[in-house]
């Protein structure tokens, strides 16, 4: 509500949807966070299998050892393979009065926050993010849908810094 | 209230804590009844294992805790109004202590149900903004005067400090009321020509459910969804022989009855809710009182009002009647997540009430940008579903399978005609997007509540070189955002651009 309002730069790279097109890429270490995350989810589920086909299909005379190898390898290449990929699918780009935030492959939603719209801002930073030396921010608007854009993936000073810009947009806003 | 206001003000004066009025307490007893429906499996249980001497007993000193429970509460609850702001403090065992500045309070709301007014007392709510219904306070019971003198008291607070911090231009021009004006009013006669309109066959569902449910249990056995019933009670008239020979009548006499329940309710609904509703400009608020039995009484900052929503009925359409509703930062009651700030009226009305919201509906002949067919999709693979199920029902000889394959084109049908009113179009300074045939809704977005924007494709639209947008809005619901869905992806970028140009709307 300034009288000349920072106006939103016209996006630089405007058909870019991901790092590979031309956003800012994040950090290649969250592909770690990412593996960490899935190893965590996944092995439980496939020693979980390995149990019920040892405990049931054994029983049943049914095909032993088949859910187990199916859910071994499942999680070994959900773990190996996929984290590097889906860090690739992210994108971003701080504009001159707005934050660019691009998602997704299947399904691509790329989110466009101006700086005056933000009401407060978070660095949050998770045990295995810790690990990684990584953060991720969190912008609220007072939207209903969309009222957290978080982005993942960002260096901890990366991410303060960027607090930062923000923070003093929302400072000249309302001052 | 206003004293009191004054008093606290007052330095070095003992802070005024004030207490709930003690019709709480006959409030919370009038509570009890529908509560007392979960003593019902305990009673049961009681009687089944031969206990049925303890019933009496227990239900006796069920009542007398709930008793006790509800006057600790109001023992210990209290609350302050000072000078900027309003503490509340509440609980039994853990103490909440919460302090709401007036600057925060959106709007305060007043709700009197039928025993309320009986007692001059109301509820008071107060609109924080903040998500969730438990987040908003409300002050379950004071007296009518004092609920309304407290509001004045917030609102006359928060004109004092309008002047200085966030001056819109668009809403500088806004006409500033200096007195209240009526804006709009519904008598009794337009109320009869909205319940009209309202015919409902929900009601009519509950109702046949009613009836089956207490088929056994009425006093008359009578079904009014049963042809035979008809027949029957034409008998004692000796007109059975005949209505045999003409059966068609009684089939007629259930059309008839039905279509009577559906009006009639329609009409209730419409006037219960709506009974002597009207609509003010007040200095800052649109503020609304309607209801028969629960009064309501429902103040809209005029600055917070985010979108207006106009929704209409395929048939009302016709004849020129649509209903409008503001989206602002404070919710209205717990369902509905916009305020109906117009049940029923034609566009002139509607103008009128937007242009004090600023708000300008386009025009007849503006031309309209429609979306891709493609949002048709969903329901045509539901048709699909639909038919190629019935299939497999019949194919296991279950004739019901007819159902689903009749069902299928109609869907696809409803798709495809719905598809095609799924329009958009680009005003000076907001977004009208509209959607639906049978019932026309049309959301009117001005640029300046935009809070974010998404640009959504998926392995669908991508192809097709289309885009969803997504707008995100403060206020209304999270599960019906407002976007357009399936348009260029060029269009879609520019849109996008052009509408975070604007300026806040504060």
């Amino acid at each position: 509500m300034t009288d000349t309002p920072a106006l939103p730069t016209a996006p630089p790279t405007p058909d870019a949807l991901n790092a590979a097109e031309g956003l800012d890429p994040v950090d290649p270490a969250y592909a770690g966070v990412l593996r960490v995350a899935t190893a965590l989810n996944l092995i439980p589920l496939a020693i979980g299998a390995s149990v019920l086909d040892a405990l049931l299909i054994r029983h049943l005379d049914g095909p032993y050892g088949l859910m187990t190898a199916a859910a071994w390898l499942i999680a070994i290449v959900g773990i190996v393979s996929f984290p590097s990929r889906r860090v690739s699918r992210w994108g971003y780009r701080m504009g001159e009065g707005q934050l660019r935030v691009a998602r997704g492959w299947l399904f691509r939603t790329d989110t466009i926050v101006p700086f005056v719209r933000v009401q407060h801002i978070d660095v949050g930073q998770g045990p295995i993010e810790r690990w990684f030396g990584l953060s991720h921010l969190i912008v609220h608007t007072s939207g209903t849908h969309n009222s957290m854009v978080t982005l993942p993936g960002l260096p901890t000073d990366l991410a303060a810094a960027m607090r930062e810009t923000i923070r003093r947009h929302i400072q000249t806003d309302f001052a | 209230m206003t004293e009191t206001a004054v008093s606290a003000t007052v330095a070095g004066e003992e802070p005024h804590w004030q207490r709930l009025h003690p019709a709480t307490l006959a409030l919370a007893l009038a509570e009890l009844g529908p509560r007392s429906l979960q003593f019902l499996p305990a009673v049961a249980a009681l009687g089944f294992t031969g206990n049925a001497i303890w019933i009496v007993p227990a239900v006796l000193a069920s009542l007398l805790i709930s008793l006790l429970a509800a006057w600790f509460q109001w023992l210990r609850f209290r609350f302050l109004v000072g000078e900027d702001e309003v503490v509340i403090e509440s609980g039994v065992f853990s103490r909440q202590h919460r302090t709401i500045p007036f600057d925060r309070i959106q709007d305060v709301s007043i709700e009197q149900g039928l025993i309320a007014r009986m007692l001059g007392i109301a509820r008071l709510g107060f609109e924080t903004g903040a998500g969730g219904a438990d987040n908003d306070a409300s002050l379950d019971a004071i007296a009518i005067d004092a609920a309304q003198a407290l509001r004045q008291t917030i609102r006359a607070h928060r004109s004092d400090q309008v002047a200085a911090p966030v001056a819109t231009p668009d809403m500088a021009d806004a006409p500033t009321a200096t007195e209240d004006r009526l804006l709009f009013a519904m008598g009794p006669r337009q109320l009869l020509t909205a319940g009209l309109f309202n015919f409902s066959l929900a009601a009519l569902a509950v109702v046949g459910a009613t009836m089956q449910f207490f088929d056994g249990l009425l006093p008359f056995d009578f079904n009014i969804f049963n042809p035979r019933d008809w027949i029957d009670l034409a008998g004692d008239y000796g007109l059975d022989q005949w209505l045999l020979a003409h059966r068609w009548i009684a089939g007629f006499g259930a059309a008839i009855s039905l279509l009577f329940i559906g009006f009639a309710s329609g009409v209730a609904m419409m006037i219960f809710a709506n009974w002597n509703f009207r609509l003010t400009r007040e200095p800052r608020t649109l503020r609304r009182t309607r209801g028969l039995t629960t009064r309501t009484d429902v103040a809209v900052p005029v600055r917070r009002v985010q979108a207006a929503i106009i929704v209409t009925g395929w048939l009302r359409r016709h004849f020129g009647w649509h209903e409008l509703r503001l989206q602002s930062l404070a919710s209205d009651g717990e369902k509905e997540r916009d305020h109906q700030v117009v049940p029923f009226a034609r566009f002139a009305d509607i103008d009128r009430v937007l242009a004090e919201v600023a708000i300008l509906r386009p025009d007849a002949d503006r031309p309209w940008q429609r979306s891709h067919m493609i949002v048709a999709l969903g329901g045509l693979v539901g048709a699909t579903c639909a038919g190629a199920g019935g299939i497999a029902a019949l194919a296991f000889g279950q004739s019901i399978g007819w159902l689903a394959i009749l069902a299928a084109p109609l869907i696809a049908a409803t798709a495809l005609v719905g598809a095609r009113f799924h329009r958009w179009t680009d005003l000076d300074g907001q977004v009208a997007i509209r959607r639906g045939f049978w019932k026309p809704k049309m959301t009117l977005l001005p640029h300046a509540s935009v809070q974010s924007i998404d640009i959504k494709s998926d392995f669908i639209l991508r192809p097709l070189g289309l885009a969803t947008l997504v707008f995100g809005v403060p206020g209304g619901s999270a599960l019906a955002s407002h976007e357009i869905p399936a348009i260029p992806v060029e269009t879609a970028r520019g849109l996008r651009a052009h509408i975070l140009a604007a300026r806040a709307r504060s």
